[in-house]
């Protein structure tokens, strides 16, 4: 369904991501784990379209993605839950949702919006007590599912959700992970960044370890999860002083 | 990897060697400080593979290699992630060492009862392993993958040949693991040396491994012991059996490509040939952290064969020719380096001598490695016994390091003309 060959993005004169490659399978739930400044977040917004001049292939559905403005990403059905949840904190939580759908609206789907508007208070029956209410007023975890509900009002094949545990308690973390199971189950393809390895690997098909912008490893998650070099990885630590008394 | 097409199997591979190098060049000095074919150096920074076919610029890892880095210098993971640690004997004295993760063991595991499951071996089969002290690892290899498709399992163990064969017929052994050259003394001694019938054996299924057989001795092997056989290679470096195997067709061997890319390149030039043309076939592997070869030169003469296979396994297939590209010698499936018989005879008497040759013999059932050393004045001794000794002494030196039986000769000059 995506798939990435040696994507390179750069920051100025620094190489962020060098050379990644990975793929995704329709109905798959796969997770890209790594340490802080990895490039874990930078490859996410690559593939929704947020990072100018990379290099490398993008295909989403045979379809490639370089060169796409992100509307037109999220309308090839690519749907993006950002790091820190990013809600318009001044709109109710009913508009942020509807925000979602705006690619929706353009399609002049309208009909669609109340079915899944629906769909999304079912998922997160916090959302309907919620829905007039501000949404910079929401706590942390009602952020997060509001997150969740907007990029799902785009009707998308592929979710990507970047760091969807960050600063929330581990029964809100526990839940989140779960919607995303069932949504999994339901037939949606995820794409998860965590830094939270353990959790995501736990829930996932597959996953990716990014080590300062390059894939270390790769493989099932039940695999990765037993591995010690994932531990490693993900705490970053520095390998030199695993290696003295080599030879 | 059977159930995907042929462009998503290609960016599995390619995601695995990249992943693979991304260690190597981060964690290996010896893969960090090495050059491409064009003799430039690898910036590993801005290095990448961005295909399959990439992988060409890549420089050769020799068996000289696994020498020099001895003992770990060519992990990519701490030691205290290694969970098993093989020896083989390599090209120089020091032994090849290898080392394997728990994943290490785990995908060996598999390759082994994909390629069992390959030759239709089941859990309702009894599988005896027979294989020489050198090939021991592959033995706690396919005892391990056997096991885990829930076969009954007769571990390697060294016995005479009229154990084996009492083990043979009164444990019902249906699959046995051997190489060309014991299968082939084992029907010699059932049609020779016992009144045992082949037709009172269970067997239907012998599994050759470590050296190429005919398909002359195959057939012949076959009618003498009513089986079934099937071809595996492998390599005894990694170490693994089942790098490549037979499929119900017997039309070549399917490479495990879910684990290893293989190439096929000239001897002398090291470019890569045309699809079906022979050279030395070239391995690397996709899936080990502990030890990643990367272009392993194996020294196998091969070549890939071109059309489709119709048991469905998507795997390249390759011939694999009995001729070497080195001079190794094979015995009981048992790679010997002829520079390394040599290492050792010179360690054993403290000098080269003047003469010598080795080759693979029979003696009897048994093949070994035969070693002519002529007699001159610095071997002269006129204690005959004191010579018998120091040539006992040098036997058991090679046999022990090299994993083979091994018999000396002195011979005079003039003998070796006709021979070496």
């Amino acid at each position: 369904m995506l798939l990435v060959k040696n994507l390179k993005c750069y920051y100025g004169r620094i190489v962020a991501i060098k050379g990644v490659s990975m793929s995704v399978r329709k109905g798959e739930l796969i997770s890209l784990i790594g340490a802080n400044g990895s490039g874990k977040s930078t490859f996410l917004q690559a593939i929704c379209g947020l990072i100018p001049g990379l290099e490398g292939e993008i295909t989403f559905e045979d379809v490639s993605l370089k060169g796409l403005d992100p509307p037109a990403i999220v309308q090839k059905g690519i749907s993006m839950v950002p790091e820190g949840r990013l809600v318009f904190a001044p709109l109710t939580t009913l508009d942020n949702l509807k925000l979602g759908a705006y690619t929706i609206y353009r399609k002049k789907l309208h009909k669609y919006v109340k079915k899944d508007l629906e769909m999304v208070m079912e998922l997160f029956p916090i959302l309907r007590k919620r829905a007039y209410q501000q949404a910079g007023t929401l706590s942390g975890g009602e952020q997060q599912m509001l997150a969740i509900g907007r990029a799902l009002m785009a009707r998308p094949r592929l979710l990507v959700l970047d760091e969807p545990s960050m600063g929330l308690a581990p029964l809100l973390v526990e839940k989140i992970l779960e919607t995303l199971v069932m949504l999994r189950n339901k037939g949606l393809t995820i794409l998860l960044v965590e830094q939270n390895a353990r959790a995501a690997l736990k829930i996932s098909d597959r996953g990716y370890v990014l080590e300062t912008g390059k894939i270390v490893l790769q493989g099932a998650s039940s695999d990765l999860l037993a591995d010690v070099e994932v531990k490693r990885a993900y705490l970053g630590k520095d390998y030199a002083e695993f290696y003295e008394g080599r030879a | 990897m059977h159930n995907l097409s042929p462009e998503e199997r290609t960016q599995i591979q390619l995601e695995r060697l990249q992943s693979t190098l991304n260690r190597a060049y981060r964690n290996v000095p010896f893969h960090q400080n090495r050059k491409n074919r064009k003799g430039e150096a690898i910036d590993i920074e801005r290095f990448q593979i961005e295909s399959i076919k990439d992988l060409s610029n890549l420089p050769f890892m020799e068996r000289k290699h696994l020498g020099e880095y001895y003992p770990y210098g060519l992990f990519a993971v701490p030691l205290r992630d290694i969970v098993r640690i093989h020896t083989a004997s390599g090209t120089t004295l020091n032994p090849t060492v290898s080392g394997y993760t728990r994943h290490d063991l785990l995908v060996w595991q598999e390759m082994v009862s994909t390629a069992l499951t390959a030759s239709k071996i089941t859990a309702h089969d009894i599988l005896q392993i027979n294989l020489d002290p050198g090939l021991a690892n592959w033995g706690r290899d396919y005892k391990d993958g056997a096991e885990s498709i829930e076969a009954s399992v007769i571990p390697n163990t060294h016995l005479s040949i009229e154990k084996q064969l009492k083990v043979l017929k009164d444990y019902k052994t249906s699959v046995l693991i051997t190489t060309p050259a014991s299968a082939s003394q084992l029907a010699g001694h059932i049609g020779s040396g016992t009144d045992l019938n082949p037709a009172d054996l269970n067997l239907k299924t012998l599994i050759l491994v470590g050296e190429p057989a005919g398909l002359e001795p195959r057939n012949l092997l076959e009618e003498q012991l009513h089986a079934t056989t099937w071809l595996h290679y492998g390599l005894s470096e990694v170490p693994g059996p089942a790098i490549a195997f037979e499929c119900e067709n017997h039309k070549g061997l399917h490479v495990n490509e879910d684990n290893f890319i293989p190439e096929i390149v000239d001897i002398e030039t090291g470019e890569l040939l045309p699809e079906g043309e022979t050279g030395e076939l070239i391995l690397t592997a996709l899936t080990t952290r502990a030890f990643p070869l990367i272009r392993f030169k194996t020294g196998d003469r091969a070549r890939f064969i071109q059309d489709t296979c119709s048991c469905g396994c998507p795997f390249k297939r390759i011939e694999w020719f009995e001729e070497r590209t080195d001079d190794m010698l094979l015995i009981n499936g048992v790679k010997v380096h002829q520079k390394l018989i040599l290492l050792h005879i010179e360690d054993a008497l403290g000098f080269v001598p003047g003469r010598y040759c080795f080759f693979k013999s029979q003696q009897g059932e048994t093949s070994c490695l035969e070693v002519w050393i002529t007699v001159d004045d610095t071997l002269f001794s006129d204690e005959i016994k004191a010579l018998e000794k120091l040539m006992k002494t040098v036997e058991d030196k090679l046999h022990e390091n090299i994993g083979v039986p091994v018999s000396i000769r002195l011979k005079e000059k003039h003998s070796f003309q006709n021979h070496c």
